[in-house]
């Protein structure tokens, strides 16, 4: 694969973005064609280099060579975690613009929406690859300011002001983050993420780089949703229009916070125990809180929203285990372990979370509600809502033969493994809350009063296709769990995340 | 052995076909299930006679999905280790006999009572799945056809109504819960023992971490069985779901899947510490009197019967618990005849109530004229159940009772020298049983026909012939029990022993019973008492009204304050936890008041936490 390639993953969306007013004015029809186009490309691009590129490749923007030994160029690097990240943003965001052709029918000013749902898809796309933390964070401001407008394109009361909300946390978030940048550029001179790895490790004095990592947490635990920070998602997410929704609950929290850490704490900074531990720490807190919270929500959004803050909750808990034994020098198996099972978790986490969403947006196009209470009956009259629902609610919940059950399998195990019996206890019953209220949701949205005839029908067919194939990849996922398969699909990610010293070597080929 | 692969894969795979065949030609669908689970008692029948052996499921080559997957695919050959001994085969045979009888009555019952759409798939995935379970070696995926088995029984009841949609909901979150608490179990057992193979792993329960695992799995068991404090599905099910469901799973599959893990768990996984058999043994009893004590004041007699489905678990726990060799044979041998006699009564109560259309036992009466071969088969059902002999139901019992006789003789710890309490308990159970099987039949069979019932008819044969192969097999099983049923079946999964019969349990069950029943039905002791005085005039044809039954009860001081505590759900786990969910939820929603200021300063204080702790 050529290293230019990679530059077409935030280059076509951003083209599309700024192309399709025009293109609106010829025909007013065109955005929402052109747009499932472009995912579709970006989809097709992302899967092709995440098969055929199992090394890493560093790009550099202009060739500028680097100077003596410090590197001056914009670099763009794609390796196993970039090229996992970017396969499910892509396929998220097809699916959802395909869902959005029909969804989105009944909103003015859909030239905006499909103009900022390029952005923010070029915004995650360049999160996931740049190379140093300058062009980090304006990706990651792209991506936002974005989804501030998305999240308040219903121009209704409720929308405005999560939006407000959003935008200040957001704000406050960013605050935090780029004074946590200028303290490491400050003590390092460079922003380049492999050059910040090579300074961070002369660096004698240890309190310091943890003490930029708790600042990153919070700015990046804002963005990523996690328990104390975690209070502008429900809003947010539950009031966006439903592609959106599943965007942002699917890829859009995971992009800008859960991979941001990741790539942040393993590959830039030295692993380290009392980081790890505030990981597990606000992970354990985020999987319990988070359920606790959504089982009590009749909004069928909201619950779903909160759900998606103790999701995030496993997946920053495992990688906090792994880190553990990682700084530790322990059982590198487990360390494997809990990084399958929280890479895995994410990437059903996208796919279910992503699907349940479109479910609730079927719900809300054909029954005109959200509130679980004013549902009930509908399985007679929407079957297909129903069947995919149920595959994804099963999956979240963890029940075989789903994918969600082998991701937290993987996770118990390795926290137990590892001696975590409060992690692995929270996630069993954080795992039995979720259940109970996706049962719920079954109940209220499908049965629970015996179906009269009505006028209610099941949504268009475009809708209906992103849905079933979400829901087909809900089950297909399983097989991720098979060695041979795991071996192409979640290894080269996960081998990121162990060979912590790996990404700054091979950048700067030292 | 061919067999195993096939017991398994073809109801599966016949279960899919048959949801993609619409539900138009229910007949084939009937039939294909009818077929197949002849096919598998067959292949049960093979697996029981052969020898015990282990078995290693080899994927074949799938050369139209390309080299790379096939491997892959093959490579899930890792996990799928089956290991037949007796006490699989002893289970596997049992679960082959149920299978065409529920499908031959499938076929017969319609209509509310009966099969229901996509019924003959979801029952055929339950009868692979559960196949597979009793065979496996290898603990993830034990759990995962766990876990499988959870959707499968929340799909056969069909929620039509809020009150059906909320049995489901139940069924599933306690079962699904159940197998998310055993993950953390065997994750445990795996950390101690580096194995996931059942045949590999013993481990002494002496540590908090053994501890927890131990009843992290028991936990597993005793929902599926219905056992307490894990039972409070199972009444709510069998009110809710077609008798074919409930004589399905509750009543045969998920007592034998149950019982096995129990036995698996407490004679292979583990090593029994006297005071986890203590723990086990007062569970088991727990279940036999308070299922029973629900089961008296009940009303509709789906739910009664499924009370009793409980409390007879509770005996099987009891004599598993005990952990000797007469108590496990003791446990096994009434979990097959528990599973035989109540899909009995289910299937029983199925026709009944598919007849009359009436739930309630006292809008019932005088059916034994107009239904006289399933009065019979009730009749023979309910003195199993009660343990009257010459059933099986006898047989079963007071083994059950020399399990515990020699329990009490053999050993010094707490449980053993309980054994006494344990005895008086357990023939209380089975009095009070007793007791409410007087009440069913005697309520539905007995006295006056109500005018609206006039008409009645006995059901179609197809519907009767399931209960009526039931009850011969009750019969012979009690009847034949030393001479052909111990040594064929059971002792080759338990080891042999001798059994001798203790009279004064039975004597003491019926005595006690028909008085405990005399004093309900007359309206408490002092009734009685001024009856004999011919104070008081009594009518005899309210012997059999079960509404004088529940009068009394409820009358009762003592009883009716915990009566009414438990109709409100708080000897119920599923409705506590619930509750202290809920509540918890409440106090957090509070917190989040929508103001900005708030969530701003929950940042910052997140922010400041950090620190300090840096």
């Amino acid at each position: 694969m050529d290293g230019w390639i990679i530059v077409l993953f935030f280059v076509i969306p951003l083209f599309g973005a700024f192309v399709m007013p025009v293109t609106y004015l010829f025909s007013s029809d065109s955005p929402k064609f052109i747009t499932p186009v472009i995912t579709f490309v970006l989809l097709i691009l992302s899967l092709y280099s995440f098969v055929y590129q199992p090394e890493q490749i560093a790009y550099i923007i202009g060739g500028w060579k680097p100077v003596g030994d410090v590197p001056i160029a914009i670099y763009l690097v794609y390796d196993g975690l970039s090229g996992f990240m970017l396969v499910i943003i892509n396929l998220i965001a097809f699916f959802s613009s395909v869902y959005a052709i029909n969804y989105m029918e009944e909103y003015t000013g859909q030239k905006y929406f499909y103009v900022l749902m390029c952005l923010m898809i070029a915004g995650m796309n360049g999160v996931v690859l740049a190379g140093d933390l300058f062009n980090l964070f304006v990706f990651t401001e792209i991506a936002a300011k974005s989804s501030y407008a998305l999240v308040a394109f219903g121009v209704k009361k409720d929308e405005l002001e999560a939006s407000f909300k959003y935008q200040v946390l957001g704000g406050m978030a960013n605050l935090i983050i780029l004074f946590g940048i200028a303290m490491i550029y400050w003590q390092t001179q460079t922003l380049n993420m492999a050059d910040i790895s090579y300074m961070l490790q002369n660096v004698e004095n240890n309190i310091f780089p943890v003490f930029i990592q708790l600042i990153l947490i919070t700015g990046f635990g804002v963005k990523a949703a996690l328990i104390p920070f975690h209070a502008w998602l429900p809003d947010a997410h539950s009031s966006a229009p439903s592609p959106i929704s599943a965007m942002l609950s699917g890829v859009l929290i995971k992009t800008l916070g859960v991979y941001v850490i990741m790539r942040l704490f393993f590959n830039v900074f030295p692993v380290n125990e009392s980081v790890s531990i505030v990981l597990i720490a606000l992970g354990g807190l985020s999987m319990i809180i988070g359920v606790l919270l959504a089982v009590g929500a009749w909004d069928l959004k909201r619950m779903l929203a909160y759900s998606s803050i103790s999701h995030v909750g496993y997946i920053i808990a495992g990688l906090g285990i792994g880190m553990i034994m990682l700084a530790r020098g322990e059982n590198q198996f487990v360390a494997t372990l809990a990084f399958t099972g929280s890479l895995f978790h994410l990437a059903n986490h996208a796919v279910f979370k992503g699907l349940l969403f479109l479910n609730a947006g079927a719900i809300e196009y054909a029954a005109n509600t959200r509130d679980m209470k004013q549902m009930g009956g509908l399985a007679k009259f929407m079957p297909i809502t129903l069947t995919s629902s149920f595959s994804a609610s099963m999956s979240i919940s963890g029940l075989p033969p789903f994918s969600g059950f082998f991701s937290k399998l993987i996770i118990i195990l390795a926290a137990v493994i590892a001696g975590f019996y409060l992690i692995a206890g929270l996630a069993v019953v954080a795992g039995i809350i979720t259940l109970a209220y996706f049962v719920k949701f079954q109940k209220y949205a499908f049965y629970n009063k015996p179906s009269v005839s009505s006028s209610i029908k099941e949504v268009p067919n475009l809708m209906r296709m992103s849905m079933i194939s979400l829901a087909i990849l809900c089950l297909l996922m399983s097989v991720l769990i098979l060695p041979e398969i795991r071996e192409v699909f979640l290894n080269p990610a996960v081998n990121t995340l162990m060979e912590t010293t790996d990404y700054a070597d091979k950048i700067l080929g030292r | 052995m061919m067999a195993i692969s096939l017991i398994i894969m073809v109801p599966i795979v016949t279960g899919i076909i048959l949801l993609i065949i619409p539900e138009r030609v229910r007949y084939i669908k009937s039939f294909a299930s009818l077929f197949v689970s002849v096919l598998s008692a067959f292949w049960a029948w093979q697996i029981f006679s052969a020898e015990p052996l282990t078995y290693v499921f080899i994927i074949p080559d799938f050369p139209l999905l390309g080299e790379e997957l096939s491997l892959a695919l093959q490579s899930l050959g890792l996990y799928l280790h089956f290991r037949v001994d007796a006490l699989s085969q002893l289970t596997i045979i049992f679960t082959g006999l149920f299978a065409p009888l529920v499908s031959l009555y499938a076929i017969g019952s319609t209509g509310k009572e009966g099969r229901f759409s996509n019924f003959e798939s979801y029952f055929l995935i339950t009868l692979g799945l559960a196949f597979a379970t009793l065979m496996t070696n290898n603990l993830l995926l034990f759990i995962f056809l766990w876990g499988a088995l959870a959707l499968t029984i929340y799909k056969l009841i069909p929620s039509k109504d809020s009150s059906s949609s909320a049995a489901a909901k139940k069924t599933l979150i306690m079962i699904g819960a159940s197998d998310g608490i055993m993950i953390a179990g065997i994750a445990i057992l795996y950390s101690l023992t580096g194995s996931f193979n059942i045949s590999e792993i013993s481990v002494e329960t002496n540590s908090a971490i053994t501890y927890f695992a131990f009843f992290a799995l028991i936990a597993g068991s005793f929902t599926k069985a219905g056992a307490f404090p894990f039972h409070s599905w199972v009444p709510d099910f069998t009110k809710e779901a077609p008798s074919v469901s409930s004589a399905y799973l509750p009543a045969a599959l998920d007592k034998l899947l149950g019982i096995y893990f129990l036995v698996r768990i407490c004679h292979d996984l583990f090593i029994m510490t006297d005071i986890v058999r203590l723990i086990i043994i007062v569970a088991g009893i727990i279940s036999i009197i308070i299922a029973v004590m629900m089961a008296l004041i009940q009303h509709d007699y789906k739910k009664v019967l499924g009370f009793h489905a409980i409390s007879q678990v509770g005996y099987m726990v009891l004599g598993i618990g005990l952990g000797n060799v007469v108590g496990l044979a003791a446990g096994l041998f009434h979990m097959i005849n528990n599973a035989v006699f109540k899909s009995g009564l289910f299937f029983i109560s199925g026709n009944i109530k598919k007849m009359t259309g009436k739930a309630k036992l006292d809008q019932l009466g005088g059916l034994w004229t107009k239904m006289p071969v399933t009065f019979l088969c009730g009749m023979v059902f309910a003195l199993s159940i009660s343990g009257i002999p010459p059933f099986n139901g006898y047989v079963s019992k007071s083994m059950i009772y020399q399990g515990i006789i020699d329990f009490g003789s053999s050993g010094t710890g707490m449980a053993n020298n309980l054994w006494m309490l344990w005895l008086g308990l357990a023939v209380l159970g089975s009095a009070l049983t007793l007791v409410n099987f007087i009440k069913l039949v005697g309520s539905a069979f007995f006295g006056k026909v109500p005018g609206n019932l006039i008409k009645t008819r006995e059901t179609k044969p197809i519907m009767w012939l399931p209960s009526a192969i039931l009850a011969i097999i009750c019969l012979f099983t009690g009847v034949f029990a030393k001479s052909w049923v111990m040594p064929n079946i059971i002792f080759s999964a338990t080891g042999t022993f001798e059994t001798y019969s203790i009279w004064y349990t039975t004597f003491a069950t019926v005595v006690l019973g028909i008085f405990i029943y005399l004093v309900l039905a007359t309206g408490g002791i002092r009734k009685i008492v001024m009856i004999i005085r011919a104070k008081e005039k009594f009518y005899f044809g309210n012997i059999f009204s079960a509404k004088v039954l529940y009068n009394t009860l409820r009358n009762a001081s003592v009883l009716s304050k915990v009566f009414e505590m438990a109709n409100n759900g708080m000897f119920d786990i599923y409705h506590i936890l619930r509750k202290s969910v809920f509540f918890i939820n409440k106090r957090l929603s509070l917190m989040h008041d929508g103001i900005l200021q708030t969530y701003l300063s929950w940042v910052i204080a997140g922010l400041i936490i950090l620190l300090i702790f840096l």
